[in-house]
């Protein structure tokens, strides 16, 4: 995990003169792992596995050949989703399970999730675990015909939201059982207290409006935590700013959480970071982590009207000093997939 | 946990349109627009029709694990194209969100009615790992049972209708359940992996 620290940016990545745009896929990831790696302090890394989240992959290096770019062999080597978790693991002399998550914009919770999963199963006693992808033409011209994309700011859960923003990025944890990292003196950030996956069930790319699924994912998650409904301090929302997202995203928490839902912060850092499809989740999973660690909940930005069908509190425009013990991440994306996390402090 | 394989299919994207009329009028009735996601609806459904598990719908305790390779670079490849030949104009709301490969998944979800874990995995060593994947949750406790497969790309050099892709899913429950609900048991499944009864 990172924190805004130059220290870790200075951690071996892969830079140099030969690094390509449509390097940038994996420049990101290396990077994350590069950092979680570090900041966790793990030594021998041939025990610890690989789980990554990603919707498009490389997909920098697919639409470079596509245009008629002729692409170095690595790159083309490269370019398969296939490819993603074996080049990182070997990379990264990562040698527990490995593998590769692709659920839309559940990927990097899903990831998480499925690492967490691997180490209660005893298959794996360290995962690293998060997930990555790149802006695109790709993405731009898909997101563009599904007119989702916003033509302002993105505004989740206000009255005037008008699509998504799209952002790209990297996000890495390093997981492993609680016993094992105390022994080793390394740094806890959290708990992971519950995960669940539900799938809707309903259409391809539009939200079941009431979010069967996401309720589902959320009740089961916090169920897993053993935590009541007043134990989740603090909901990081999937909060894409479309119309159907937001407005069934706040339905979801309403019937998990009850009355309760009017007394938790709400709020969607993709209000400031974009939408980064598959590396979503892993960056919001962190988000939480580090409001837990700094007792601070992050603002929804951009947020100007209240919608009255949006009626919870959605920590508009600032930041808020919150005591956080225990947090919940959800995510959704294409094809009614949802996911839920919940993670607390130690 | 004793788990065993109750239903199991392989279709060649040659045989979909065959496989299908096996399936029920509603499945039929369902508009695809890719031959992949045909090609997963039909070897999930014929799975499950061999393993007595045809309409399940709103079922929350199946969960559907599937893998994929470089098939789904396919649809990728094709839904650019068109962006790159007629800019904004042929980028195709309708294929874009199958560049997603939980997508296919969902139409499984979507056709039979599952609402339980989906998880797609991209990789090249299809059914082992997906196999053991879904092991791995049934034992967890985090599903019942699974519809376990994958997608596969066979033969570059072959059209879709003469079975450039195939696809395999297997249900997996446990022994009991199965043994209770009179369900036919093809294979027994030790530490993930499949062995012959």
């Amino acid at each position: 995990m990172l924190e805004t620290d130059k220290e870790w940016l200075a951690a071996p990545v892969s830079t140099g003169p030969d690094v390509l745009p449509e390097d940038k896929f994996f420049y990101m990831a290396d990077s994350a792992v590069c950092m979680a790696v570090a900041d966790a302090g793990l030594g021998n890394r041939r025990q610890a596995g690989l789980s990554v989240g990603t919707v498009l992959g490389n997909i920098l290096a697919k639409q470079s050949r596509l245009m008629g770019g002729q692409n170095p062999e690595r790159l083309r080597k490269r370019e398969s989703l296939t490819c993603v978790a074996p080049y990182l693991a070997e990379k990264h002399e990562l040698g527990g399970p490995s593998f590769t998550i692709s659920t839309a914009c559940a990927s990097g919770t899903d990831a998480i999730g499925a690492a967490a999963r691997e180490i209660i199963s005893g298959r794996a006693d360290i995962m690293v675990a998060g997930g990555v992808d790149a802006l695109s033409d790709f993405a731009f011209t898909g997101f563009h015909a599904l007119h989702a994309l916003t033509e302002t700011k993105v505004r989740p859960f206000d009255k005037n939201r008008s699509g998504l923003a799209l952002g790209e990025g990297a996000a890495f944890v390093v997981l492993e059982e609680e016993g094992g990292a105390s022994k080793r003196g390394a740094r806890i950030y959290g708990r992971i207290l519950g995960y669940s996956s539900r799938l809707d069930a309903h259409h391809l790319t539009a939200p079941h409006r009431e979010g069967r699924g996401l309720a589902a994912a959320a009740g089961e998650a916090l169920l897993q935590s053993g935590l009541d409904t007043d134990g989740i301090d603090y909901i990081n929302a999937h909060g894409t700013g479309t119309l159907y997202n937001d407005l069934m995203e706040t339905l979801v928490i309403k019937k998990v959480f009850g009355k309760t839902a009017y007394e938790i912060p709400v709020s969607s850092t993709k209000s400031m970071l974009g939408h980064s499809f598959g590396a979503a989740g892993a960056i919001e999973t962190i988000c939480c982590l580090l409001a837990i660690n700094h007792k601070q909940v992050p603002p929804t930005i951009n947020f100007e009207e209240r919608d009255p069908a949006c009626d919870l509190d959605y920590v508009p425009n600032l930041a808020r000093e919150h005591d956080i013990n225990a947090a919940m991440s959800l995510s959704a994306g294409f094809g009614g997939q949802n996911s839920a996390i919940v993670v607390g402090a130690l | 946990m004793k788990l065993v394989i109750t239903g199991k299919s392989f279709i060649s994207s040659a045989q979909a349109d065959e496989a299908m009329e096996t399936l029920a009028d509603r499945v039929k009735q369902m508009r695809f627009v890719h031959d992949l996601e045909k090609l997963a609806v039909v070897a999930a459904g014929c799975a499950m029709l061999g393993s007595g598990l045809e309409c399940h719908h709103g079922d929350s305790d199946i969960g559907i694990y599937m893998g994929i390779d470089d098939a789904i670079e396919d649809i990728k490849d094709e839904y650019f194209t068109g962006a790159l030949a007629d800019g904004l104009w042929g980028a195709s709301p309708l294929l874009f969100p199958f560049t997603s490969p939980n997508t296919l998944a969902a139409q499984i979800s979507i056709a039979f009615g599952l609402r339980g874990e989906g998880l797609v995995m991209p990789v090249k060593s299809l059914c082992p790992d997906m196999i053991k994947y879904s092991a791995g949750s049934i034992e967890g406790g985090y599903a019942k049972k699974a519809i376990s497969g994958a997608i596969s790309l066979t033969d570059r050099s072959l059209s879709i209708d003469a079975g450039r892709y195939s696809a395999g899913f297997v249900i997996i429950e446990k022994e009991a359940d199965a043994v209770r609900r009179g369900a036919k048991i093809y294979n027994t499944l030790k530490a993930g992996n499949i062995e012959d009864i």
